[in-house]
């Protein structure tokens, strides 16, 4: 059977947030796929300061079960979300394609952990796997906005894990150390990426989305997609409207008996400016935001420590 | 019959006292576990002659490395390999260290530290400084030669092979020692056992050093035309090594996570696998990690990959064989990574020294122990 595993190096990353209850199960699933399909893997969970005692959970599971290879548990300072902490496993995992779980959960068929896999071999370097809907009216909205405007050729929707190679890994830190929002770099990477669905008839992946916190999704759609930008262009335009049409409406004014001594040039003047004054704000605090969140980030997560279990060195 | 010095075990430390009272004249016997010198921790290392650069967060452990590293160079630069370009780079992720922070410490240590650009070596994001060092790796094998022809040039200096010390005695003027079935006597007893120190100690009811052990692999690989001439260490953390192995012609592969493989923190080390069929460890003494048929599987799957990782793939290395060896480790030392050779005087008249020491070149420390004690 050894002779028929892959040889590659499979390292999985798992996000680990109060999940004391099911860490366990998720466990024993990835173990059993890993174990039969590939020689060599590593298991890395990303431990967000959970306060429900699920570092302890996995502690447990690897003292009973004794898996043939060691798992690896980041704990995080503090809870600094799922961005932030997959960024922490993954550079950590040393594999040759990374498995990211974005929760300790296989609600979906198992297959599909190889089938990524076996996708990915045939020329993907990013294999992202997904329930054929989007379930939330909220993440729908998200992603429409976000394909909308994004300038990647590759549409973004909900998804439950992915499988990213290393010249994936490599490509997207070259081009920007700092990964605010992981799917959106590796769909901007310019790397061939496939999605892959399965059928979610009860909608259970709907919790999934919890990290994206709204300013998540508010960064990621300032740096991988433009619509920042023409929110900024379309106030402009309405004040550019505006002030045509009070500058339209002073010069009315001036030849009608109306006329009012100074207040023409007064107007004139202030519609002229606060345009201008508009369109340059809305540019600069647009560039701002994205030099802030480029450059001041260079400590980008804080661990607390590493644990390495051993497994059975047999 | 009686000695003026016993050391115990024929490491570097052992034959460094043997060779410096035996040129003073007096009468010293080697105790060594083993059926040759220099089979455990001297010979299976990463083979540093360190210059400090190890140890950013240990300023008083640089500066005293840095100060050893001319004199070894001067004494045994026979064994050394000199001529390669042996490179530190900061990892941009979980490392201890960065860039600016480790020229700062070089710069205040007075070590060489020029700066090259990571991309050269690293695959990219993965380090953000790499530095052209002054480091060097020295050859066992070479350095025992060494001793052993300089030894035998002494009628008055005898080493004991196949004799593992199994019980000690203190007497009102000296100590008795059993070893390998024979019986022993001497004034100055000199413990340098490394991973038996404590084992020794306890035998007299000294309180053993606070260390834990760590079984730890050493990976040696034949390496590509480019890595040939090119050593590097990625710190301070999690990371790796990939540096030559002496005068041998192959690197030595080492990683901070996967090279030791189980560890005890018990007083002496207590491992699962000493209690299997035809373990080497018996009766509470320590064998070679090395010999025994209960050597962990290699984790070279997983030093390999990391290193991999980390370096441009032009940098090839191959599997050649791994050695395997026991690494007692100063729990003090934890925090901040200071690697300090402790010399501890248990007892005078009769006296009792013990070493213990992760590094060659502060083998000069033992000087004035033995010269003290001698007078």
């Amino acid at each position: 059977m050894a002779g028929n595993k892959e040889k590659n190096f499979a390292s999985a990353v798992v996000y680990v947030k109060n999940d004391a209850a099911r860490i366990g199960g998720f466990l024993t699933c990835l173990y059993g796929i890993l174990e039969e399909n590939f020689e060599k893997y590593e298991i890395i969970c990303v431990n967000d300061n959970s306060s429900d005692g699920s570092g302890e959970a996995m502690r447990a599971f690897m003292r009973e079960n004794r898996p043939a290879r060691p798992l690896t548990i980041v704990n995080l300072s503090i809870s600094q979300g799922m961005e932030l902490a997959m960024n922490a496993g993954l550079d950590l995992a040393i594999g040759d394609f990374v498995f990211e779980f974005d929760r300790p959960q296989m609600d979906y068929p198992q297959e599909m952990v190889m089938e990524s896999y076996r996708t990915a071999l045939t020329g993907f370097d990013i294999v992202s796997v997904g329930p054929r809907r989007t379930p939330r009216l909220a993440s729908r909205l998200f992603y429409g906005v976000f394909n909308r405007y994004s300038k990647s050729q590759y549409q973004l929707g909900t998804d439950v894990f992915r499988l990213v190679s290393r010249r994936a890994i490599h490509r997207v830190h070259a081009v920007n150390p700092t990964l605010v929002y992981r799917k959106a770099a590796y769909a901007a990477s310019g790397l061939k990426l496939r999605q892959l669905f399965y059928d979610d008839p009860c909608g259970r992946a709907a919790g999934q989305e919890r990290g994206y916190r709204t300013d998540l999704a508010l960064d990621s759609l300032a740096l991988y997609t433009d619509a920042a930008y023409k929110v900024s262009l379309s106030v402009s335009l309405v004040f550019l409207a505006l002030t045509l049409f009070s500058g339209i409406y002073t010069v009315v004014i001036y030849f009608s008996r109306a006329h009012i001594e100074g207040w023409t040039t007064t107007m004139l003047l202030l519609s002229g400016g606060f345009f201008g004054v508009f369109l340059v704000l809305t540019i600069v605090v647009k560039y701002l935001s994205l030099l802030v969140g480029l450059v001041f980030r260079r400590q980008k997560y804080l661990v607390e420590s590493v644990e390495k279990l051993q497994g059975d060195e047999g | 019959m009686s000695w003026d010095k016993i050391i115990i075990g024929a490491g570097l430390y052992g034959l460094y006292c043997a060779r410096f009272c035996g040129l003073r004249g007096e009468r010293v016997l080697v105790l060594e576990a083993d059926s040759g010198a220099f089979c455990r921790a001297t010979y299976i290392n990463q083979a540093r002659v360190h210059m400090g650069y190890h140890y950013p967060r240990s300023y008083s452990t640089a500066v005293k490395s840095a100060g050893y590293f001319r004199r070894f160079l001067d004494d045994y630069g026979f064994c050394v390999h000199t001529s390669f370009d042996q490179v530190y780079a900061t990892s941009a992720a979980y490392s201890w260290t960065n860039a600016a922070e480790f020229r700062r410490f070089c710069a205040a240590a007075g070590i060489r530290c020029d700066d090259v650009p990571p991309s050269r070596y690293f695959n990219p994001g993965l380090c953000d400084g790499a530095f052209l060092t002054e480091e060097y790796t020295y050859d066992a094998q070479v350095l025992k030669e060494y001793f052993l022809k300089e030894l035998a040039a002494l009628p008055n200096v005898r080493v004991q092979y196949g004799a593992p010390v199994t019980a000690i005695e203190q007497k009102a003027t000296h100590f008795e020692l059993t070893a390998g079935g024979a019986r022993y006597e001497s004034g100055f007893v000199v413990n340098a056992a490394y991973a038996g120190v404590n084992t020794i100690l306890q035998m007299l009811g000294y309180e053993p050093f606070g260390i834990k052990y760590e079984l730890c692999e050493i990976i040696l690989c034949t390496v590509s035309e480019r890595l040939r001439d090119v050593g590097i260490t990625v710190m301070d953390g999690p990371f790796f090594s990939i540096m030559p192995f002496g005068k041998t012609g192959l690197h030595s592969l080492t990683s901070v996570t996967f090279t030791p493989h189980s560890t005890s923190y018990e007083a002496t080390p207590h491992f699962a696998c000493q209690q299997k069929e035809g373990a080497l460890c018996r009766g509470g003494l320590l064998g070679n990690c090395d010999d025994c048929p209960h050597k962990p599987r290699s984790a070279w799957d997983y030093m390999s990959q990391l290193a991999r990782k980390y370096l441009r793939e032009e940098y090839g290395f191959a599997y050649q064989r791994s050695l395997f060896s026991m690494k007692p480790i100063l729990k003090a030392s934890e925090i901040d990574d200071s690697r300090p050779t402790v010399i501890r005087t248990f007892s005078k008249a009769p006296t009792f020294v013990s070493v213990l020491s992760g590094k060659i070149n502060t083998v000069y420390d033992m000087e004035e122990v033995l010269a003290d004690g001698g007078e």
